[in-house]
């Protein structure tokens, strides 16, 4: 399968110079750019669609998107996920209206053709209506998505037959999850539903301020920070020990002091709780990384998911135009925690990042009227400034990626618009460059790789 | 309980409780917020659940563990939301928003404490933000109001927000 727009082949270059460090602000306002990000980012990129812990039995299903595409995704009597249109073949009509369940089969409002959930077409109503060569049912199914693959719980679907493998498409990058995803035995689940709200933003805006701004922390939550702090503000950050790190587009922004993010969540039984796994953590997945653990952090993966590991937000930015996002939110815990460190957690996510929480609140307004301003036909093709620790640049022997040291840096948010670029301008996704060489092609599983990577 | 028949209340609490209700309404449009901590019980819960769209046939049951709230407050919480908002570092709200509460529907029963009444009430909420826009959120609410020497007070208040997507960056406001 490849879904191409016809007729339009915009120099995208002309948007970006990250090595002058600037962006041109049409990317977040335009309409044709948008439309061809539909195309050749959300068509072609894994795209996170669920947790398996979202879909612990056969017949599990939820509704999701794509891009805009609207997607079901399903568990498999044989326990394995498929990934369908939420689109009826017959006149088009979506297929599944709730956002989430347990079904044996998926009935069409119109016309009341079946599916079951494997997206196969099953019968019709007054059946009788259609001569044997009218219809052939294997044809008219649900259409699937090209792959779908997991890694450490996430379920990713791509529309792209061609292209890197979910491995490689998250390559070094795993290194990282991986603290997220396995930093005690079980690995994760979603607890507590979906959270979805709508911003008035460009979708971009969402992904690059988990990417990278920590920047923003410190002015933007003041009044958060203050509130659970006694009044103090954030401590200044260790501009020495604490980095940036930039894999094919996805970006992990972190100290080392190990304790920051776990104390914003305000829930001293859950920081206990890590202070108590955090030996193990440490033989599991190295000494770095059980440093980086539970620091001042946050995360995405491209193009569209974010989190805040230590704080436990999980969150995806679902594009609705070029001015408007759904944002989803969940909590993601360690399956193997007791439950009320998970309600612990809970609560403490629900009130530092739910849409109620005394951080979220302010996030929202400020990418709203980032992207608004380009309604003005001048605004919008001035440039924006992303030189931020353009020269601190490091090679660092454990931490893989393109590393920069210190927190406070654009470098995260370069690695993002490069492979936006990269991914724009790439007619065949085999070709994009990895960003940078792997370190870890043929490494299965990073918690062999203390041992290659140690301190 | 038969809902046709409830027990009776009596005209001068419905009078007092629906004052009370608008009154509450009045301080928190004001941004009064240290005058409307003074109608809650010290230990009010104030929750709103997180709902979603399932089908009407689907039994299966939901998640127990962590079960989705938006909010789930005490006094302490409710009192650190508000030195947050008096700060003076809450960008997002300065200028202040344009914020007027709308209650309806106000429907009184009997508690199972003799000194509690449950009370059914509608709340809409018109935001007008930084950004010019006006929003709006509707929500059913279902409170237990105690009589004590002070007259009445919030004992526990759930919230049923009637959205599926939130139509707003955030609902930082009280129902
Ligand atoms: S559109 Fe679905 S059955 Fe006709
Ligand atoms: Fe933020």
């Amino acid at each position: 399968m490849r879904i191409e727009r016809m007729g339009r082949e915009p120099e995208f270059s002309q948007y970006m110079d990250l090595k002058e460090g600037w962006l041109d602000r049409r990317i977040f306002s335009d309409a044709e750019i948008y439309e061809e990000e539909l195309y050749r980012i959300f068509a072609r990129s894994w795209l996170f669609v669920a947790h398996e812990s979202q879909l612990p039995k056969a017949g599990d299903f939820l509704t999701t998107h794509m891009g805009e595409d609207g997607v079901i995704v399903a568990r498999q009597p044989d326990g394995s996920i498929k990934v369908f249109l939420n689109s009826c073949p017959h006149r088009g009509n979506k297929v599944c209206f709730a956002d989430a369940g347990n079904t044996r089969r998926f009935v069409c409002n119109y016309h009341g053709w079946a599916f079951d959930t494997g997206g196969e077409l099953k019968g019709m109503h007054e059946e009788y209506c259609y001569d044997e060569i009218d219809i052939d049912r294997k044809k008219n199914g649900l259409k699937q998505v090209a792959r779908v693959a997991g890694y450490k719980g996430l379920v990713f679907a791509t529309f792209a037959e061609d292209g890197p493998s979910l491995d490689a498409w998250l390559g070094d990058f795993r290194w990282y999850l991986d603290m997220l995803l396995d930093n005690e035995d079980g690995g994760t689940e979603l607890i507590g539903g979906c959270i979805k709200s709508v911003i008035n933003a460009n979708w971009k805006f969402g992904v690059e301020n988990f990417i990278g701004d920590a920047y923003h922390a410190g002015w933007t939550h003041d009044s958060g920070c203050r509130s659970m702090n006694n009044g103090e503000p954030f401590p200044p950050v260790d501009m020495e020990n604490s980095y940036h790190a930039s894999v094919n587009g996805h970006g992990w922004e972190f100290g080392t002091e190990g304790v920051g993010d776990l104390f914003l969540l305000g829930r001293p039984k859950v920081m206990e709780y890590y202070e108590r796994i955090r030996p193990k953590m440490a033989q599991r997945l190295g000494e770095m990384r059980s440093q980086i653990f539970g620091s001042v952090a946050s995360a995405s993966i491209f193009p569209n998911v974010s989190f805040l590991p230590g704080i436990s937000t999980f969150r995806q930015w679902q594009p609705k135009g070029p001015m408007e996002f759904e944002l989803k939110t969940w909590v993601i815990v360690n399956k193997s925690m007791p439950d009320d460190i998970k309600d612990e957690i809970t609560k403490g996510v629900m009130q530092t990042f739910g849409p109620g929480g005394t951080f979220e609140m302010d996030d929202g307004e400020n990418w709203s009227n980032c992207t608004t301003v380009n309604r003005g036909v001048v605004t919008r093709h001035e440039r924006l400034h992303y030189r931020c620790g353009i020269s601190r640049q490091i090679e660092h022997d454990t931490l893989p990626g393109i590393v920069y040291r210190g927190q406070y840096n654009d470098a995260n948010q370069r690695g993002f618009y490069q492979r936006w670029l990269d991914m724009m301008e790439a007619d065949k996704l085999d070709a994009m460059p990895e960003r940078p060489e792997p370190r870890l092609t043929g490494v299965s599983e990073t918690r062999d790789v203390p041992g290659l990577f140690a301190l | 309980m038969l809902e046709m028949n409830p027990a009776p209340v009596l005209v001068e609490d419905m009078i007092a409780l629906t004052q009370r209700l608008y009154h509450e309404a009045r301080l928190l449009d004001a941004e009064r917020f240290e005058d409307w901590l003074e109608l809650l019980c010290d230990d009010v819960t104030y929750r709103m659940d997180l709902k979603r769209r399932r089908f009407r046939a689907d039994r299966s049951p939901p998640a127990a563990v962590g079960a989705g709230v938006v909010f789930n407050e005490n006094i302490a919480r409710l009192k650190l939301r508000i030195d947050r908002l008096r700060s003076g570092y809450v960008w997002a709200e300065d200028p202040p928003n344009f914020v007027r509460r709308v209650i309806s529907n106000v429907e009184i029963e009997p508690a199972d404490a003799e000194n509690e009444v449950i009370v059914h009430s509608v709340i809409v909420i018109h935001r007008n933000r930084i950004d010019g826009l006006a929003r709006q959120f509707t929500a059913g609410r279902t409170d237990r109001w105690r009589h004590g020497t002070q007259g009445w007070c919030l004992a526990a208040r759930d919230i049923a927000l009637d959205h599926a997507v939130l139509p707003d960056s955030n609902i930082n406001v009280f129902f």
